[in-house]
């Protein structure tokens, strides 16, 4: 099995079978999987030794059940990344044809409308038709890209996020521009889901877009696209996500809010923000920076943050027979803590988390809001939010 | 058992919005994309399984552009051992019967036990091309196949009929059967794997190859022509009533009383 290759150089055979990665994952509660478990049995699979009974590597489907947010590699004693092994045993499934028909149709999507949600590209640039925003693609040049991702460019909700940050920008005299139907998915869940053919593609037709438009830095809505420009494109690219970008703003004392916002806010790291990227201080100094908001940490947050489950595909894959998201527990601690509204910094927490609160019926104790839209209503008045 | 899967390079156009180009005869396409007919995606899944149970060898063949070959890369990159392109500037404005015509040529001399089609395709929905091939072929067929077993010597096929019913059919082999949708769950074909598919054989014939004179194919081979296309014009808005359950139904009799339909 040649496909076997990526998974033979990554450095689990110094396992030590402690269970860490297997305590720490998120989902093992209420899924099959179970990583400690899978690093001895993927050990044998790519030694000559054999187990007994022989292990079905087709058989795993709970492979299918990782929502990538690298708890187990962050807490792993021993660095073996475990999340990387199952990334490489998602591949072996998947170049089998052994891929959940939700998560097949969100890869086809991309490769031929460039989103996993499989809507026509003419429609991606639609949240903007109303917007002061450059088109890069239209030869409109400026020095920010301004990279929407696909959640931010289709979903009705995160849209408002990407709005939400357009006006800010503009609001502070930032010239960018966006790459308007041009912009194409980055691919940080089609590698997460092992689908590496795909994810090559779209390396190469986003590398060339940035070329072709001699675009020099890059904004982020979504950490998933940070974290796939920042480490998975084999480029030192130089990017951002939006709260590095507007902490930095208020270090440099370019970002002062003429309104305040009284409410008790707390906030969900998003995986790809913290634990794979480390970024826990910016989005904190942000929200602090809000005149009137009383910041409050859940009883699990920044490296201990818990998932919301959006991540590694799991936007389009519910666990077979499964009750209760993680989303909804955090809910349920974010009103615990006495927070008014859990802010986030990524359209997945933002989608699975508004869910969770209608799923939960807390719509009238809590609201989930990105951290860009408390941004915005800090640095806006009310009339120019509407706008 | 031996398979030939008869597959179609339609434009997707369910989330597209379309638009009719200048000649009124067709939609354009340029900003569309293009995939394997929906059907026909069944139709080779269901053949790579018959070959994976009973051995054999799956043919995907097609009659369009070079655009096609991306379709047929994907049929061969599902299971399939050969395709065949039957690409020709003569064939272009043929109609279904005139596209079994081309089919029929090809296959005559080919071995084999079943013919699979898919029950339509996406773009024209006229499901004709499959009962027209098996006519010229001399060879029976089942059409709206939601189910195939295979029994000595011929073939246990389940046929969806209206209402949620299914009748099944037995029929000899040589047989076609004009695949529907859901007769199975089509594997992920990962991009790897269209690229190892590269190196399967693929042929590709013309006019000539397939033994037609440019009279036989074509506009001019063909039984129907396309007149006019158009989308068809919104004649009447829906109404939304608001109200009271009590205050709607009663609208709702007099709209119905109105129109004398109580």
């Amino acid at each position: 099995m040649e496909e076997l290759g990526a998974i033979k150089k990554l450095n689990f055979n110094v396992c030590m079978q402690c269970g860490k990665c297997t305590g720490s994952c998120p989902v093992f509660p209420k899924s099959k999987l179970n990583p400690r478990r899978l690093m001895l049995e993927t050990a044998y699979l790519i030694s000559p030794l054999t187990m007994h009974p022989p292990l079905n590597i087709y058989e795993k489907s709970e492979i299918w059940d990782c929502t990538t947010c690298s708890t187990c590699s962050y807490r792993c004693p021993r660095e073996v990344e475990p999340m990387d092994v199952i990334i490489g045993l998602r591949g072996l499934l998947l170049e089998q044809g052994r891929v959940p028909s939700t998560l097949g149709d969100a890869l086809e999507g991309v490769y031929k409308y460039g989103n996993p949600w499989g809507i026509s590209r003419s429609k991606r640039s639609d949240w903007a038709q109303d917007l002061k925003v450059k088109y890069v693609s239209e030869g409109e040049k400026a020095e920010l890209l301004y990279f929407v991702g696909c959640a931010a460019a289709y979903d009705s909700r995160a849209q408002e996020v990407a709005r939400a940050l357009v006006k800010n920008l503009n609001t502070l005299g930032i010239d960018f521009s966006i790459l308007g139907n041009k912009e194409t998915c980055c691919g940080n869940e089609v590698y997460s889901l092992g689908e590496k053919g795909l994810f090559e593609i779209l390396v190469e037709k986003n590398l060339s877009l940035l070329d072709q438009y001699g675009i020099n830095r890059i904004l982020t809505t979504s950490p998933h696209c940070f974290n796939a420009f920042k480490n998975k494109y084999g480029k030192d690219l130089a990017v951002q996500h939006y709260t590095q970008y507007f902490a930095d703003l208020i270090d440099k004392g370019k970002l002062k809010f003429p309104q305040r916002v009284e409410k008790v806010v707390t906030y969900q790291d998003p995986c790809f923000l913290g634990k794979h990227n480390d970024i826990y201080d910016e989005p904190r100094k942000i929200i602090e920076s809000i005149p009137g908001i009383k910041l409050v940490e859940l009883n699990l947050s920044r490296g201990r943050s818990v998932c919301c489950e959006g991540g590694g595909g799991r936007m389009w894959y519910d666990i077979p027979g499964e009750r209760g998201r993680l989303a909804e527990t955090r809910v349920k601690e974010a009103i615990d803590v006495g927070a008014d509204i859990l802010a986030v910094a990524c359209p997945f927490c933002l989608l699975t988390f508004d869910d969770a609160v209608k799923t939960t019926g807390n719509e009238d104790k809590i609201q989930v809001m990105d951290i860009m839209e408390l941004v915005a209503e800090a640095l806006l008045s009310s009339n120019e939010q509407v706008i | 058992m031996n398979v030939i899967v008869c597959v179609k390079h339609v434009p997707e156009t369910a989330e597209a919005e379309i638009a009719i180009h200048e000649s009124r005869k067709r939609i354009k396409t340029e900003d569309l994309v293009f995939d394997i007919n929906e059907w026909d995606d069944y139709a080779v899944e269901e053949a790579v399984l018959l070959k994976e149970k009973l051995g054999g060898s799956v043919t995907a063949i097609t009659v369009g552009s070079e655009d096609a070959d991306s379709t047929l890369r994907k049929c061969l990159a599902r299971g399939a051992d050969k395709a065949v392109r039957l690409t020709d500037k003569a064939f272009e404005g043929s109609d279904s019967y005139a596209i079994a015509k081309i089919l029929y040529k090809i296959i005559k001399d080919l071995p084999f036990d079943l013919i699979l089609t898919g029950a339509q395709a996406g773009d024209d929905g006229c499901a004709q091309v499959g009962v027209v091939l098996a006519e010229l072929l001399g060879i029976p067929h089942v059409t709206m196949v939601k189910k195939v077993e295979s029994v000595e010597g011929h073939v246990k096929v389940n046929r969806e009929l209206e209402g949620g019913l299914e009748e099944i059919v037995e029929a000899k082999l040589p047989v076609l059967l004009a695949v529907q949708t859901g007769i199975n769950e089509p594997r992920y074909i990962s991009i790897m794997g269209i690229r190892k598919a590269m190196k399967k054989e693929m042929k590709v014939l013309g006019l000539k190859d397939v033994g037609l004179t440019e009279e036989e194919v074509g506009e001019s081979g063909s039984w129907i022509t396309v007149e006019k296309m158009f989308i068809p014009p919104v004649e009447k808005e829906a109404e939304i009533l608001t109200g009271g359950v009590d205050e709607i139904a009663t609208k709702i009799v007099e709209t119905l009383r109105a129109k004398g339909l109580i």
